[in-house]
């Protein structure tokens, strides 16, 4: 990183600028004599969470019997109980997050989309009785109408929850005292998503380093820590030569893998002395087995798929973050994470696997790896200028997550 | 007692001292004694609580200014002189006895819903309003049958709609069935919400009087039995179930928890088409009518096509292997003819 808009050198240089203005007056020079400069304080930190998997295990537990209790009503308060335990054992230079949600804000960001929701299907009503005259269309009934539309505008949707979702959790959080926030506009970012993903998806998904910086952008420039914003130095150009060359290696490896699968499965078939027959009847009336066959089938998978195909999406993913990670700053506070490719694996698929293979239990140990990741891997250079980052007057939105809850698999 | 203090205008931190009096909680640097703020106590609470926040912070009512005190010994001492702030004092859950008793829960209140599904929906779906469940099945019905034709014949529709009304009243079902008839295949015929049955005209034409009774008899079954409405309410009994205890936070989970449901509704049906098979044998028998054209109808498929669906799907089948249906349904050929001469003509034409 040696050039000048690297954003360490332009931290350094805005640094410097401060403390050459702070002697010289406002309008004092840029750079000393001879382009040095004071260092800029870049003392590293990392974050700590220093939350517990039991603890964590109560309160999701506790959560999981209200939800089974109360019919899933209850996940308002559950969702906010745990982001109170796991936003506050995480500090950064010493001082705990705070969440300060309430249940009842999600729940009426939910009945408000509930509402939304209702209000599309009342149109999709007056278009079932004035357009098709009640009348099925080919088979296509009011329930497929509905059902069609509410697939094509929950797409969209869904990003314009993300975007408003991380609002929500934004302006809910504090750290020392101070309200975070996002400014943009939900809207604007679901079209963009939805527009990026459209032609990404239209062009073989060459253009993902486009999509991957375009919309990390305004969630990264958008977001403050009270006044202090952050900013992103990115440019798709900067990560094409590394994506084109995972593009290329994951279609070989995708040759590779199905040439194994297709050589194994076969192979096995034959060498058994298996006949279609014998393959329909096995899994039609299932035995000891079957279930010898499916972890056989499951184990195979893993070994195609788990070592070949997903290390190399790893490798991309991880090298993905870093550049967004390192391409950000919050004022004089740079980051940097050394992310690995075993790293990624574990996060993306081990933690994949923890929750297939618990249907759903492991959740919280999930949770609570990722936050250890996040501590570990997070590297802090600098700290704020405090006294410059002030309360915001905003308040954020009143309600939250509407959107997200009925268009996305929403977590915590 | 020390604490960090953030006076909730800037990002600024302070390391500083605490010293509480009668009325007001003293704020002070500890390198020179200068106050940096004085809270009266009657305006102190506590954010959070231990359970979820390791660190409560302890804020002055209508201000941002926060403490965080990380010590928890400093915290019981603040908490024992201010009672306002007890909560700063509770001590963290004990996790074990904890995971145990939610673990406990959790197991009991699953086997609590599973029970309600499985055995409740039988005393539920008769209590849903009927006219929501006309309304289900005739929307379904619209939308099955919008490219078939349907078969209109009026003497043919009274015959077969006399015998199943007649078949339900038997059951002490109170209301009335609809039956309607499409023409052309598949030699089948299904039940919908709300009394609705729909014959194919292939199967009229393939089959003798005494079996389209014996097919009508088990579709009654269905209807009195409500098994439409309490398969669609186990259904989406057990789709909730699976996304309340994945938190529906994978959508793989979800995939397979619907293929987990599918599987559960398949199993179902077997029941139900037991259920279905018995019932309309009893009622048959009951009104005094030949029984055996349910066996027959089955055999007579299983001669057309030996290898069994039913039998070859296993556990992905909708319906009990044929043979077994065969045994349970055999009865001998006895009993008056379920149709007058002129109805069963009447229906052999209804589609003409």
């Amino acid at each position: 990183m040696s050039d000048a808009s690297s954003p360490w050198q332009q931290a350094a240089i805005e640094q410097a600028n401060r403390s050459a203005g702070e002697g010289a007056g406002a309008s004092g020079p840029v750079n000393p004599p001879g382009g040095t400069w004071n260092r800029p304080d870049l003392t590293p930190s990392q974050p700590v969470y220093d939350g517990r998997l039991g603890e964590l295990y109560a309160i999701y537990l506790r959560h999981l019997a209200l939800m089974l209790v109360t019919l899933g009503w209850s996940r308002f308060w559950g969702r906010t109980r745990i982001r109170r335990y796991v936003w506050n054992h995480m500090s950064v230079l010493g001082d705990r997050f705070e969440y300060r949600g309430r249940g009842r804000e999600l729940l009426i960001g939910f009945l408000l989309a509930l509402l939304l929701i209702a209000a599309w299907a009342g149109l999709m009503y007056v278009v079932w009785i004035y357009v098709f005259h009640e009348k099925p269309f080919a088979s296509f009934g009011m329930f497929d109408i509905f059902s069609l539309s509410v697939f094509l505008i929950g797409f969209p949707l869904a990003y314009v929850g993300h975007y408003a979702g991380l609002r929500y959790k934004l302006s809910r959080t504090r750290w020392r005292g101070i309200r975070c926030g996002m400014a943009g506009s939900a809207w604007r970012y679901g079209a963009i998503a939805t527009f990026l993903h459209f032609a990404n998806a239209s062009t073989a998904y060459l253009l993902t380093p486009v999509v991957s910086v375009n919309l990390a952008r305004p969630r990264i420039v958008n977001a403050r820590v009270g006044t202090q914003g952050f900013a992103f130095a990115g440019s798709a150009g900067d990560i094409y030569g590394r994506y084109l060359g995972y593009y290329f290696l994951n279609i070989v490896a995708w040759i590779v893998a199905a040439g194994a699968t297709f050589a194994l499965i076969g192979g096995t078939i034959e060498s058994l002395g298996f006949t279609f027959a014998d393959v329909q009847k096995l899994f039609s009336h299932p035995s000891l087995r079957t279930l010898v066959v499916v972890l056989a089938i499951g184990f195979a998978a893993y070994l195609v798929f788990g070592l070949l195909i997903l290390p190399l999406r790893c490798w991309w993913q991880a090298y993905l973050m870093r550049y967004l990670v390192t391409r950000s700053r919050a004022g004089n506070v740079l980051f940097a994470t050394a992310l690995s490719t075993r790293q990624m694996w574990g996060f993306l698929v081990l933690n994949y696997l923890i929750v297939l293979l618990t249907l759903g239990i492991g959740w919280p140990w999930v949770m609570h790896r990722t936050m250890k990741l996040i501590a570990g891997q997070l590297w802090i250079y600098g700290a704020p200028l405090s006294d410059d980052i002030r309360q915001p007057t905003d308040l954020g939105p009143t309600y939250g997550e509407g959107l997200l809850d009925l268009f996305d698999v929403s977590g915590v | 007692m020390a604490a960090r203090y953030y006076d909730g205008e800037s990002a600024g931190v302070q390391e500083v001292l605490l010293r509480v009096t009668a009325s007001e909680l003293v704020i002070y640097r500890p390198a020179d004694s200068s106050i940096v703020a004085r809270w009266p106590v009657a305006d102190l609470s506590v954010l959070g609580d231990s359970q979820h926040e390791a660190v409560p912070p302890v804020i002055l009512r209508g201000s941002e200014a926060r403490l965080a005190i990380e010590d928890p010994a400093w915290r019981k001492q603040l908490a024992a002189l201010v009672p306002t702030l007890k909560p700063l004092a509770l001590e963290p859950v004990k996790v074990a006895p904890r995971l145990g008793a939610y673990s406990l829960a959790i197991v009991a209140l699953i086997g609590l819903f599973w029970s309600a599904i499985e055995y409740g929906t039988g005393y539920a779906a008769p209590l849903l309003p009927y006219s929501w469940q006309v309304k289900l099945g005739e929307t379904v019905l619209d939308q099955l049958i919008a490219d078939e034709e349907e078969c209109t014949g009026k003497a043919g529709l009274a015959a077969i709609n006399r015998l199943a009304n007649d078949l339900a009243k038997e059951a002490g079902y109170p209301h009335e069935v609809t039956v309607h008839v499409v023409k052309g295949g598949p030699v089948n015929a299904f039940t919908l919400p709300g009394s609705i049955l729909v014959f194919y005209s292939d199967l009229i034409d393939q089959a003798t009087s005494t079996q389209v009774a014996g097919v009508l008899a088990h579709e009654i079954g269905h209807v009195v039995h409500y098994h439409p409405t309490k398969g669609l309410v186990r259904a989406y009994g057990f789709d909730l179930l699976i996304k309340l205890l994945t938190g529906g936070y994978s959508d793989v989970l979800t995939t397979f928890g619907s293929g987990g449901t599918a599987l559960l509704a398949l199993r179902n049906g077997r029941a139900f088409e037991r259920e279905a098979d018995e019932t309309g044998v009893r009622l048959l028998e009951k009104s005094g009518l030949r029984a055996d054209g349910v066996s027959t109808f089955f055999e007579q498929m299983l001669k057309k096509k030996p290898e069994d669906a039913a039998t070859e799907a296993g556990i992905w089948s909708s319906h009990p292997p044929t043979q077994e249906r065969i045994a349970a349904t055999k009865r001998p050929p006895s009993g008056k003819l379920p149709f007058t001469t002129a109805e069963w003509q009447a229906l052999k034409n209804v589609c003409k």
